[in-house]
């Protein structure tokens, strides 16, 4: 019996990871033996690449632009293990509308039912990183996906991006929009900023999904046009992947966060960055590490 | 909760400045405006000039005929600027003129589509082309004026090799949305040309887009009111060193004077000012005899509630304090204006005591004149001994019938929207002009008999 479709968005700072973490959770999905789509929504198109061996495919608004009348079943590629890769695309850049874009693409498939003809488990959206206007927060909004996972790092720069994220759920959350399933922590190799991010999911009142460190397997696999679960599935980040895709699968009820207001976002930052200094003088060294 | 705040929107006093922008054009010409912005627009347009202009739409090149790129959902997304160049290459070939302007609605300008480089592409010696960024959020129908305007003396304005003495152009007032504009640009010549000049009025059937084109040469501009057509005036400035004057719109003789006296001591004229007003006032009273014993016979004093946008609020409240004298009680300006022009546009319409003019009220919302009017003559336990507004007499747009039934008195369309009159070349400015609005406020005020 085909249940319900898992619908999820994935959003997060610019060049966190988002695309990297978004296609290794689909080919960990996929492993589970769930059929899974990836949504590319972004104009560099570059969303699924690892899932095609590097290769880009023709996106939505490639199709568009060339034919009034698009089949979404034409701009369905399938990648490793049979995910369904699609990539939204946009204009060339500096002209056009990129946001309407990406509401047409997405428009285009909830129209002609195309997720439920696949008869899909999952959909992920990997949404661009810089959301600057109304059309990238179509997938959060009201009958697409249910769940938002934010990628972040424990810079300031990404987990104010994620603070805004935030704010814009809250938002939509009155009117049926994505709720957070919680924060996927990416690049955390120091013990220090898991507990930056612990800390400011906490007070933002959601979870950690996962911490991702940063490994070089990544950009082994990457420059081999894969993600690490293909590529590398034996290794310990494959292990993080699955473990993460795992917790997704499971993950059933989502909520609304508690973002910060700017000026409290800015003295928590600078809360931190004094124990940072404390821990670089040695006073704070063995309870910051956790040792 | 989510309340609309304590006020509500009323049928709207003007279009959008892509609507404002699009009647200017219309009405300049051997010119082609070329639209780009959704399709709906233009006919929106078409249908708003329809039911405001005093049955005056379209024309060669206008209302629904006028050329637009129609951007859809795919020119959004991936730019309107190819349909536009496509549109605008049919234009050029299909409609002749020597003036084309591109203007933009709210779609393309929101997604910024760069018209500027669209018009350069087809620059030649055979026409000119010009662009504006009109997106219709930007305000309304009078911004849009002044900033087609604006674009065109920035982008097709000659840069003048000296100034012609004695010539000056007229701003301010907005085709279309001032319904007399042709009678009262040509009320306005007619009165200047008293003292010898040589008046560019852009509009009429008697201008000429060379008349435009070479406006630079002009000594002064004379912007003929307090709030529309600044912008270009100062465009003129800055691009052409062309200073400028504001005046009130001259309706009847004070005005008119007023205004002769004011062009004669910017330009240092040596006219004899006095002689020539001396001559138009004795015409304009000789006409006003025939009238005085029936004025007073039939009771034809009137106090007056105006209501209208700030040219003909200032103009018509002036008018009937200076030289009519009928008494205003209420003026009332629908305009959107900040406190600072507030104050000064009402230090306009204060008069001596016992007058002492009317009370001042800003609000877009007209059907608040009835509160207003309330508010002056409160209703008493007993009406019988009770101050109350009559006979009155209601003069602003078509949208004011209400208030002025309501109030029982008669009522004179002349502001925007006017849908119960057709006007082609009426007009109320100058000495003549004043006569005129006599005659269509006391054929309203005897049109029951
Ligand atoms: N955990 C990691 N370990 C090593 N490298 C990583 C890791 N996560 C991301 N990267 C690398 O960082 C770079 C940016 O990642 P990615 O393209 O996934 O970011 P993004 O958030 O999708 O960016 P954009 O906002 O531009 O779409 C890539 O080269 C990727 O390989
Ligand atoms: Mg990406």
């Amino acid at each position: 019996m085909p249940g319900k479709i898992k619908q999820i968005a994935v959003y997060g700072k610019g060049g966190i990871g988002k695309s990297t973490t978004t296609s290794n959770i689909s080919a960990a999905l996929s492993k589970l033996g769930f059929k899974v789509m990836q949504f590319g929504c972004d104009p560099k198109s570059d969303s699924t690449n690892t899932l095609r061996g590097g290769q880009y495919i023709p996106t939505v608004l490639d199709t568009l632009r060339e034919k009034t009348n698009v089949k979404a079943t034409d701009v369905i590629f399938e990648g490793y293990n049979g995910i369904y890769c699609v990539e939204a695309g946009g204009p060339s850049p500096g002209v056009g509308c990129a946001g309407r874009g990406i509401i047409t693409a997405v428009e285009l498939f909830k129209q002609q039912k195309a997720f439920e003809k696949l008869d899909l488990d999952y959909v992920i959206y990997d949404v661009l990183g810089d959301v600057v206007c109304g059309g990238f927060a179509v997938p959060i909004r009201e009958g697409i996906a249910e769940h938002v996972f934010t990628v972040s790092s424990a810079d300031f720069m990404a987990i104010y991006a994620a603070n805004n994220l935030f704010k814009g759920i809250a938002k939509y959350s009155h009117s049926g929009g994505a709720l957070l399933g919680g924060i996927i922590a990416n690049s955390i190799n120091q013990p220090y900023a898991k507990h930056i991010v612990d800390d400011f999911a906490e007070k933002t009142k959601t979870k950690i999904m996962q911490y991702v460190p940063r490994s070089v397997t990544v950009t082994q696999s990457e420059l081999q046009g894969k993600t690490t679960i293909e590529a590398a599935p034996d290794s310990e980040q494959a292990a993080v992947y699955m473990e993460l895709a795992d917790r997704i699968a499971k993950h059933e009820v989502s909520a609304t966060p508690s973002p910060l207001e700017i000026s409290e976002l800015r003295e928590w930052a600078a809360s931190w960055a004094n124990q940072l200094i404390a821990l670089e003088t040695g006073a704070l060294t063995s309870q910051a590490q956790g040792i | 909760m989510n309340s609309i705040n304590n006020s509500y929107i009323e049928r709207p006093r003007y279009l959008c400045s892509l609507g404002g922008a699009l009647s200017t054009l219309e009405a300049l010409p051997e010119t082609i405006p070329v639209m780009h912005c959704a399709s709906g627009c233009a006919g929106s347009i078409a249908w708003a000039q329809n039911g405001g202009s005093a049955l005056q739409v379209g024309g060669h090149c206008g209302g629904l005929t006028v050329p637009s790129s129609n951007v859809g959902e795919r020119d959004v997304v991936f730019g309107g600027t190819d349909r536009l160049t496509e549109q605008l290459k049919n234009t050029l070939e299909i409609m002749e003129g020597r003036l084309y302007v591109i203007i933009t609605g709210c779609v393309t300008e929101i997604i910024g589509d760069d018209i500027r480089a669209v018009a350069a592409e087809f620059e030649s010696g055979d026409y000119a082309i010009v662009a504006a960024n009109t997106g219709g959020f930007k305000g309304n129908s009078y911004l849009g004026y002044d900033i087609v305007l604006t674009s065109i003396v920035n982008q097709y304005v000659k840069k003048a090799a000296s100034k012609k003495k004695k010539s000056v152009n007229i701003l301010g007032i907005v085709p279309y949305m001032d319904v007399f504009w042709r009678g009262n640009l040509k009320g306005v010549r007619r009165l200047l040309e008293k003292l010898g000049l040589e008046v560019n009025t852009f509009f009429t059937d008697e201008d000429s887009l060379d008349g435009l084109k070479n406006s630079s040469e002009a000594e002064l501009n004379i912007v003929l009111s307090d709030v529309y057509g600044h912008e270009t005036a100062k465009a003129y400035e800055e691009t052409h060193g062309v200073p400028y004057i504001t005046a009130t719109l001259p309706i009847g003789p004070t005005a008119s004077a007023e205004l002769l006296n004011a062009v004669c001591g910017a330009l240092c004229l040596e006219a004899d000012v006095d002689a020539i007003v001396g001559a138009e006032n004795k015409r304009y009273y000789r006409c006003l005899e025939l009238l005085s014993d029936t004025y007073n016979d039939i009771d034809l004093q009137k106090f007056a509630v105006i209501i209208g946008d700030v040219n003909y609020a200032v103009a018509v409240t002036r008018f009937l304090l200076d030289d009519f004298g009928w008494i205003p009680v209420l003026t009332q300006f629908t305009d959107v204006l900040d406190g600072e022009r507030q104050e000064h546009i009402a230090g306009k319409l204060k008069a001596p005591a016992p007058l002492n003019g009317p009370k001042v009220v800003f609000d877009t919302n007209a059907s608040e004149v009835v509160r207003y009017i309330n508010e002056l003559y409160p209703k008493r336990e007993s009406d019988k001994y009770a101050e109350t507004i009559a006979p009155a007499f209601v003069i602003g747009s078509s949208l004011d019938r209400a208030a002025a039934l309501k109030i029982g008195a008669p009522h004179l369309s002349v502001s925007f929207p006017v849908s119960n009159r057709a006007v082609l070349s009426r007009g109320y400015t100058g000495f003549d002009g004043g006569l005129t609005l006599i005659e269509d406020l006391l054929s309203a005020a005897v049109a029951m008999r």
